[in-house]
């Protein structure tokens, strides 16, 4: 059974079977690995702004680097009226490469391998950046569907393709994060079985493309994280400075 | 790189019955979809709020700490710089002055040194003068003295030159006058 590349992803409860008004939430492995992403997020947090050094040491300058990082990000794509949302930015990337990296780590679970997980996460960044857009400048909103300087005779085609594109950004972004973690995850798999299979004397080939995969894997990991940290921070900006 | 792509087909081929165990993709299956949304969505608050009230004003707060601190430091630092850049000044200012001081000290003592020598220099000259004069008077009073002794000298003289060539005695008186004569043509020659 554990030859079976899609077996990491399986889904089973842990604990007793927690059920609210009929709806299973019980406790399972992924639970759990969100939980320990989480609290190694707060950990590395925690550690690097405990002495609060003028110099920093190491972790304090790790945990800067990702502030700075994320700060810098924000105010690139989104400019300096996204600042308000830098909180919760910085939590969606940290939690996304958290969890992405957890799922490194041999026998654990990748939570962010589960297209429900990415599309919840996708979802409400979409539900949020609209109400923004809303709130912000009202039903001058839909302007964004109707880009400037297009030929009259083709703005109701464009105006249709925009609102297709803008529909299909939650589906893209949740898509995209999921299907690399999982492609990832099951090619991992799947050369670790051919090193079993294929014994001593062919293993070494599957083997040496383990460790370089893994390599990849490690900066597949931070690259989604940050393609979808700097996703939201782009449709943040269409929200926020319309400029269509 | 082909002969490896062969050994990954046939080993899927030999493995297929292990997948069809599992039914394809463990993602697709709703049945703890609830779940997931359920913690993920508690597990992803908490850590929002952990992250947004207690973290990031931690790690804003030591950075900003940093470059306050920062300022401080370059502020002090030209702040030393200008004391010490007039406390140079007060310094030379010091130098030049007790410089000017050491001048006019030794104008003014070599001022007096010269003075004095003047003054010294004065007095010796009178004091020499005055011994000059006194030498000299000395000198005219032992000259008419050795007038007046000569003159005595050449009457004896010229009375016994006469009385050897005349064998007469003559007038003591006329003798007198003559020398007195010829002493007044020729005295002169020597005062």
């Amino acid at each position: 059974m554990a030859t079976n590349p899609m077996h990491q992803f399986n889904v089973h409860r842990i604990g007793p079977e927690i059920k609210i008004a009929g709806v299973d939430i019980s406790f399972t492995n992924a639970s759990l690995f969100m939980i320990i992403s989480a609290i190694s997020i707060c950990l590395l947090l925690f550690l690097g702004t405990k002495k609060r050094k003028i110099v920093p040491d190491k972790i304090q300058l790790v945990t800067e680097m990702f502030y700075n990082f994320i700060a810098k990000m924000i105010s690139d794509t989104a400019g300096s009226k996204a600042k308000p949302y830098f909180p919760f930015i910085f939590s969606l990337f940290m939690f996304v490469l958290f969890c992405n990296m957890v799922g490194m780590l041999p026998y654990s679970f990748t939570v962010t391998s589960h297209i429900i997980v990415t599309l919840i996460l996708a979802i409400f960044i979409f539900i949020a950046v609209t109400i923004i857009g809303f709130i912000k400048h009202g039903f001058g909103y839909l302007k964004l569907f109707v880009p400037s300087g297009v030929p009259i005779v083709l703005l109701p085609l464009i105006t249709v393709i925009e609102v297709i594109s803008y529909l299909s950004r939650p589906v893209s972004l949740s898509v995209r994060l999921f299907a690399n973690m999982m492609a990832g995850h099951t090619m991992l798999k799947v050369f670790g079985g051919f090193v079993i299979s294929l014994g001593l004397l062919g293993g070494w080939l599957p083997l040496s493309f383990s460790v370089a995969l893994t390599g990849l894997e490690i900066l597949v990991a931070f690259l989604q994280a940050y393609v979808f940290a700097i996703l939201t921070c782009i449709y943040l900006n269409d929200a926020l400075n319309l400029h269509h | 790189m082909r002969i490896f792509f062969l050994l990954l087909v046939a080993t899927l081929a030999t493995r297929i019955d292990l997948f069809a165990a599992e039914a394809g993709m463990p993602q697709l299956d709703p049945k703890y979809w609830a779940s997931q949304a359920f913690w993920l969505i508690l597990v992803f608050t908490l850590l929002y709020l952990s992250i947004s009230k207690f973290f990031i004003p931690k790690i804003k707060d030591t950075m900003e700490d940093r470059n306050n601190k920062i300022k401080d430091d370059i502020d002090e630092a030209n702040n030393l710089k200008n004391i010490s850049e007039k406390k140079l000044n007060e310094y030379n200012l010091l130098i030049e002055k007790a410089k000017k001081e050491v001048q006019k000290i030794l104008n003014e003592n070599k001022n007096k040194l010269n003075t004095e020598i003047q003054n010294k220099k004065k007095i010796i000259d009178k004091e020499i003068e005055e011994e000059i004069s006194k030498a000299q008077n000395e000198i005219k009073n032992l000259k008419k003295e050795a007038v007046g002794s000569i003159g005595k000298i050449s009457e004896e003289i010229a009375m016994k030159i006469i009385e050897e060539i005349s064998g007469d005695k003559l007038n003591e008186n006329s003798v007198k006058a003559a020398v007195a004569e010829s002493s007044k043509k020729n005295i002169n020659k020597y005062l």
